[in-house]
């Protein structure tokens, strides 16, 4: 009985005492969204790969990508996408709370070899443009470490921030700001500074700081943080001569098509071309022409853009739609968790993710400069999608321990009630028995 | 979707920013694919939608040979060669090749113009042949590029050049057929739209596709035949050596018909080489843009005018006294000592002019040419013969020369008198050549013609055009087998020797002065001879006109031209293989 309590249930530690959570079914909304994103990405990749293969072929000569090759390896990506998102359902979460900060040196320790194999020119880091982003895994495909650090940092500073929480220090400028503020500083080090790459940078800070605010730091510290942040990001935009190009750019407007070939130019104003050319129904499956060639990054970060021109201002707005039921769900999923950690985990998938929506949608409408960001759980490539996935395979793990009812913050959990009505508590008492 | 987040909780205020965030997503891609569609489909359009002209082929001209249409104008496709001086990688090696393949084609200081890098586009050779463009190909050059087009090509050389015309650097028919059925050789260019992708590879997407295919201009068949025409054109230039004349013309036609078997004027010049041509008047056709004062050939249609209206006949008498006088003026005869009562075939065959004054008075009342007789003589020479107005033969640049009517101050008496015996007026050589097929052939006005027909694009299936409007009984059947007879007698009075026995032919003699700056000149004569042959009076098959002239010379039409039509006259019969009858 204790036995078959434990497996299916979670000792929480609140100010109102200690309860065990029973864990219930999960919820399947988040599967559901993420599925038909997915599929719809699918569809996408199977719609341009063609046009894609053509491209490339023409460009490299040679014949090599068949036009089912984009669609195949994006079934394969969403398989092993899928596969981690099972595995980080399943596998307790109390293993990866354990191992938290395991997880985050061996992400630091990976951008740290990528930085050093790039630095020495080493075969299995692959560079371009003087920034080393990738570990080439050969027949693997290759791997974003940076998207490991993310994970890493999320797992580990929810535990940091849960403890000093729960020592009442979360604004602690000592004991909790300054330590956590080094970490984050080497952090974006390796990201920004050595792998240059903006997108997942920020993605990283928005992640955090979804996480501090659902941790509940001050109005006060919290705003001394946004302020740090974006000073933070003027600097870098100033000490990186294509980030101002890139910001100019985005002052501009469109004009790439008759002046030159500013290459950030060129591509917002594609998208934008792409996007706006769809109108309201856009112009059907396989008849993107932007995805020919015009349109740069056509099936990676630009394919909010091949999909504003396929689908028109109605598909758009329906991925929109999904995008945000999902996120809504991982806002829900955090209201109710009733430990902590697991908040703060969920807040960090929600900052996570909705960072990389918010940023390749704003960039790929002319809303913010570009940032070369995917757009997660739709654009070809495996790293983002697995890491995406399996953060959110734990948000679903999560899922199955929320606690239905009003808090109080006095005595924690006042009125137990059923999720679905059926009267059934989701918690007990530390002290009684929990019914199986 | 019931989220249960608590009021004032951050988890709450995330929700809210993000649903903030989205709702201005939503609004702006309103904004880009509702409100500003049409702005995106414009640019998508202008860099998608590639237009490319497909080029109407010219078409090619062809001449008789026989019966059988051969190629007299053709086109080649040439190429234009262009280096592009910032990619090329060695100079040297493009510019030996170029002028070792295409010779006086490749452009001069071609180190400099290759030394331009700051342009992208630099002739390096033009009119290059097909196998002269594939052995630059075979070097390889970076940098340098191959325009296609298309030339004429002129497999007779100079043969038939005014009649032709050229095609100018612009592909502009100019001069001869060429300029006057440009449109019609010219054809229409097709256009292929496509939405292409960013290698300009077109793409089967949308619905902007067009591909409208070329028309190719026609393909024309001259009436022109070959071999006559080249016979023409020896017989002019040997007789014009006999004479030393500089100027010659020479046309033929088929007076049944209109139809323009030779056009030759002397000098002349290559078609496919104008642009060499120093003087460009050799590109006027003398026989239809140059009009002058014909002189005595138009003796016959005063006669044919005269026997039309019955004021005379071959046998009618008058007395010459080699002066007339009307008003004011005496006119004189060129040939003296025919005096006395002579008939009007007499003063056909030496010429007199005072014999087509008095022609001129029995048109008015007997001694005076009134204004009925100068009504009747313009009718004759203009509205019925057509003298003095275009023919409307489908080459440019016809002239329409000058008759002068009753009506006007200066039509009178002494005007009409002297045109008469054809002074006084301005007319081309076609025009005679018509008016005088009229007269000869039965009373039928055909308007001349050098277009016998259009040639299907393989050049296989001919189609013959459809015959010109002709107008019939312009002077009457009878008043035609007359004058027919004393143009007949005229020739066979004096040159029976030189023809052909058993022929039926007829010629009259033309010398006429020179006018410049408005007043005749002395010591310049035009000789002209306008004349017809065939089997019989009754089956003509050719008129022949031979011009020539020479600065400050006084040729003449019975020493100088008439040798020249003899000589084509003998030829065209057994060219044409006409049976002897007479």
């Amino acid at each position: 009985m204790i036995e078959t309590a434990r497996r299916f249930s979670t000792k929480v530690k609140s100010a109102a005492g200690e309860f065990v959570v029973r864990r219930h079914r999960p919820d399947y909304q988040i599967v559901l969204y993420m599925g038909l994103l997915m599929l719809l990405g699918l569809i996408i990749m199977y719609a341009i790969g063609p046009q894609r293969a053509n491209v490339l072929n023409n460009a490299y000569n040679t014949d090599y990508y068949t036009s089912t090759y984009f669609f195949i390896k994006q079934t394969v990506s969403l398989l092993v996408a899928l596969g981690a998102f099972v595995a980080m359902a399943l596998i307790p979460y109390t293993l990866i709370k354990k191992h938290a900060a395991k997880i985050l040196i061996i992400g630091f320790a990976a951008c740290a070899i990528l930085a050093f194999a790039g630095w020495v020119g080493l075969g299995i880091a692959q560079c371009s443009l003087g920034a080393c982003r990738w570990f080439d895994l050969g027949a693997f495909g290759s791997i974003q470490p940076a998207e490991l650090l993310k994970f890493g940092l999320m797992v580990f500073t929810a535990g940091f921030l849960g403890m000093r929480i729960k020592q009442g220090l979360i604004n602690d400028l000592h004991r909790t700001l300054i330590p956590l503020g080094v970490l984050v500083l080497v952090a974006v080090i390796f990201v920004i500074g050595i792998q240059k790459d903006m997108g997942t940078g920020i993605a990283m800070l928005a992640l955090l700081a979804s996480m501090m605010a659902v941790g509940g730091v001050s109005k006060k510290v919290g705003g001394a943080l946004v302020l740090m942040g974006v000073l933070l990001g003027i600097l870098l935009i100033i000490i990186a001569p294509h980030r101002v190009e890139r910001v100019m750019t985005f002052l501009a407007g469109d004009n790439a098509v008759t002046q030159g070939y500013d290459d950030a130019n060129y591509h917002i104003t594609h998208a934008k071309i792409a996007i706006g050319s769809g109108g309201l129904l856009g112009v059907g499956i396989g008849n993107s022409v932007q995805a020919t060639g015009y349109l740069p990054e056509a099936i990676n970060d630009s394919v909010f853009a091949i999909m504003g021109e396929t689908f028109g201002f109605v598909g758009l707005v329906v991925i929109l739609l999904l995008f945000t039921a999902l996120l809504l769900r991982l806002l829900k999923v955090a209201e109710h968790l009733p430990d902590i950690w697991m908040k703060l985990v969920v807040a960090g998938v929600f900052g996570w993710l909705a960072a990389h929506v918010i940023l390749n949608v704003a960039a790929m409408i002319g809303v913010f400069p570009l940032t070369g960001i995917t757009l997660p759980l739709l654009s070809f490539g495996g790293t983002s999608m697995l890491f995406i996935a399996g953060a959110l395979g734990i948000a679903f793990q999560l899922s199955r321990y929320t606690v239905h009812g009003s808090l109080n913050k006095e005595t924690g959990y006042e009125s137990p009630s059923s999720r679905r009505g059926l009267g059934r508590p989701r918690y007990a008492s530390g002290r009684g028995t929990p019914r199986a | 979707m019931q989220l249960d987040l608590r009021k004032g909780s951050r988890l709450r205020l995330l929700a809210i920013l993000l649903a903030v965030i989205m709702a201005i997503f939503v609004v702006r891609l309103f904004y880009l694919q509702v409100v500003q569609h049409e702005y995106y489909v414009g640019l998508a359009n202008k860099e998608q939608l590639k237009q490319l002209v497909i080029p109407a082929q010219r078409g090619e001209i062809y001449a008789l040979d026989g019966n059988r249409p051969v190629k007299l104008v053709l086109n080649e496709t040439v190429y234009t060669v262009f280096a592009d001086p910032k990619v090329i990688e060695d100079p040297d090696k493009i510019i030996d090749t170029i002028q070792q393949v295409a010779g006086g084609n490749a452009r001069p200081k071609l180190d400099e113009l290759l030394a331009k890098k700051e342009t992208r586009y630099q002739i390096i050779a033009t009119k290059v042949t097909q196998k002269q463009a594939e052995l630059i190909k075979k070097e390889k050059l970076k940098g340098v590029g191959f325009q296609k087009g298309s030339q004429r090509v002129y497999p007779e050389g100079q043969l038939a050049a005014q009649t032709l015309g050229f095609v100018d650097g612009e592909g502009n028919g100019k001069y001869g057929i060429e300029g006057a059925l440009n449109d019609r050789l010219l054809g229409k260019d097709g256009l292929l739209q496509s939405v292409t992708d960013i290698s300009n590879v077109p793409l089967t997407i949308g619905d902007k596709n067009i591909n409208k295919p070329a028309q190719n201009g026609d393909n024309l068949v001259l009436t022109i035949d070959r071999n006559i025409q080249s016979y023409t054109e020896r017989a002019l230039a040997e007789g014009m050596k006999k004479s030393g004349a500089t100027h010659g013309s020479a046309m033929i036609v088929d007076p049944n018909s209109g139809k323009v078997m030779a056009m030759a004027n002397l000098p002349t010049y290559n078609p496919g080489e104008f642009g060499k041509v120093a003087d460009i008047s050799v590109f006027n056709n003398g026989t239809i843009s140059s009009p002058y004062e014909p002189g005595s050939d138009i003796k016959t249609l005063t006669v044919a005018a005269g026997l039309d209206r019955g004021v005379i006949r071959p046998d009618s008498t008058y007395n010459n006294t080699d002066s007339i006088k009307v008003e004011d003026r005496t006119i004189g005869n060129a040939t003296k000592g025919q005096t006395g009562v002579i008939t009007m075939q007499h003063a056909l065959n030496y010429s007199l002019n005072t014999g087509m004054v008095t022609i001129a008075q029995r048109l008015g009342d007997g001694t005076r040419i009134t204004r009925a007789a100068r009504d009747t003589i313009y009718e004759y020479f203009h509205d019925k013969l057509r003298l003095g107005e275009r023919t409307g033969i489908e080459l440019a640049n016809e002239a329409k020369g000058t008759i002068i009517p009753p009506t006007d101050v200066d039509g009178g008496a002494v005007r009409y008198s002297n045109m008469a015996f054809g002074q006084g007026m301005d007319v081309t050589m076609v025009q005679v050549c018509a008016a005088f097929s009229t007269i000869i052939n039965g009373g039928t006005y055909y308007q001349p013609t050098v277009v016998a027909g259009t040639m299907d694009n393989n050049g296989a299936r001919f189609t013959p055009a459809t015959a010109k409007p002709s107008q019939q009984n312009v002077i009457s059947h009878g008043t035609s087998e007359t004058v027919r007879e004393m143009i007949h007698q005229a020739r066979v009075a004096f040159h029976a020797a030189q023809d052909k026995a058993g022929y039926y032919t007829g010629g009259k003699t033309g010398t006429s002065q020179t006018l410049r700056d408005g007043k005749y000149v002395d010591n310049e004569t035009v000789g002209t001879y306008l004349g017809f042959g065939g089997s019989s009076a009754r089956e003509l098959k050719y008129v022949i006109m031979v011009q020539v002239s020479g600065e400050n010379m006084n040729l003449e039409g019975g020493k100088h031209a008439m040798p020249i039509f003899t000589d084509i006259s003998n030829w065209l019969i057994d060219y044409m293989k006409l049976q002897p009858k007479g």
